[in-house]
């Protein structure tokens, strides 16, 4: 990724050298299908330094478990890039994924500790 | 158990209080994350050919509840739009189900939720939102104007009270459990 490729559109209001479609390769649907945008990811300890800074943004948000749509929500970018990009630190072994929302959902243990939950609140 | 979202989506028409719903209970504020769409795409869930051509920006307000250490429960308001179908796909995959806000002074305006979640099989109860003052329909009269099955929970409700709130959500959970097959 080189600066050459900045074009002067508007993402530089933002901040951003290069644009998030670049970045993501013209990629415009994560690999892993089942990324939810509930589900969460967290850093794993490995040696980020090959990695550009838009990547390296979104692992500094992982320092614990979060959500894509609360990585999104943070370095305001939009859903789908925020996608595709962790997909692909899930990919290069840069993040731990948790249950994805939808794989889970019949399972009544998880919805009894729900319900226990929203009784304590 | 391994670290686990689940998913609660808020619907219902413009303006119906879903993002209020959603701050009475979230632990952090409401956060907004956006999907940028083609004109070209909406309603096709295509973003490819993004450059060049008009952007919508589709908002989704959200919160969390830390359930525990390994469960965080989110609530996803639905885009106010009723053209972002697509969207609501996505929220509902995976979800526990919904709360369908109603808003007594425009009931139709809750009408295409609830024919959403209907046709989808998707567990959801009815919250009517009662913070716009006094209610001048009963009941049943809700019922009727959305054609609800009787089986739908419908619950009263003010989106601003922390505990009204939270009795819409467990009346929802309460009611996707029991649609669940009986325990092995």
């Amino acid at each position: 990724m080189t600066l050459e490729t900045w074009d002067g559109d508007d993402e530089s209001a933002a901040g951003r050298f290069v644009p998030l479609y670049v970045l993501v390769n013209g990629r415009t649907a994560p690999r892993d299908s089942s990324l939810d945008l509930a589900t969460q990811v967290v850093a794993l300890p490995v040696d980020t330094r090959r990695l550009e800074p838009e990547y390296l943004e979104i692992l500094r948000r992982c320092d614990g478990w979060i959500s894509v749509a609360e990585i999104g929500a943070y370095l305001r970018m939009p859903l789908a890039i925020t996608k595709v990009m962790v997909d692909v630190l899930i990919e290069q072994g840069y993040l731990e994924v948790g249950n994805p929302a939808q794989q889970k959902i019949i399972d009544r243990h998880v919805l009894d500790a729900v319900l226990a939950g929203l009784e304590r609140l | 158990m391994d670290r686990t979202s689940v998913k609660i989506v808020v619907a219902g028409g413009f303006g119906t209080g879903k993002t209020t719903l959603v701050a009475s209970v979230s632990e952090i504020p409401p956060l907004t994350t956006e999907e940028l769409l083609t004109e070209a795409s909406v309603g096709v869930d295509d973003t490819t050919g993004v450059e060049g051509k008009t952007t919508t920006t589709v908002a989704l307000d959200f919160g969390r509840i830390t359930i525990s250490p390994d469960v965080v429960l989110y609530l996803f308001g639905t885009p106010g739009q009723d053209r972002f179908w697509f969207m609501w796909d996505e929220l509902a995959q995976g979800a526990v189900g919904a709360i369908v806000l109603v808003d007594t002074r425009r009931l139709d305006s809750s009408f295409p939720a609830v024919d959403y979640f209907e046709r989808r099989g998707i567990p959801f109860v009815t919250a009517v939102n009662r913070f716009f003052g006094e209610c001048d329909y009963t009941e049943d009269e809700i019922r009727g104007a959305l054609e609800l099955d009787p089986k739908v929970p419908l619950v009263w409700c003010d989106a601003r009270d922390r505990g009204s709130s939270k009795l819409a959500l467990i009346t929802l959970v309460r009611h996707a459990m029991a649609r669940l097959p009986a325990r092995a």
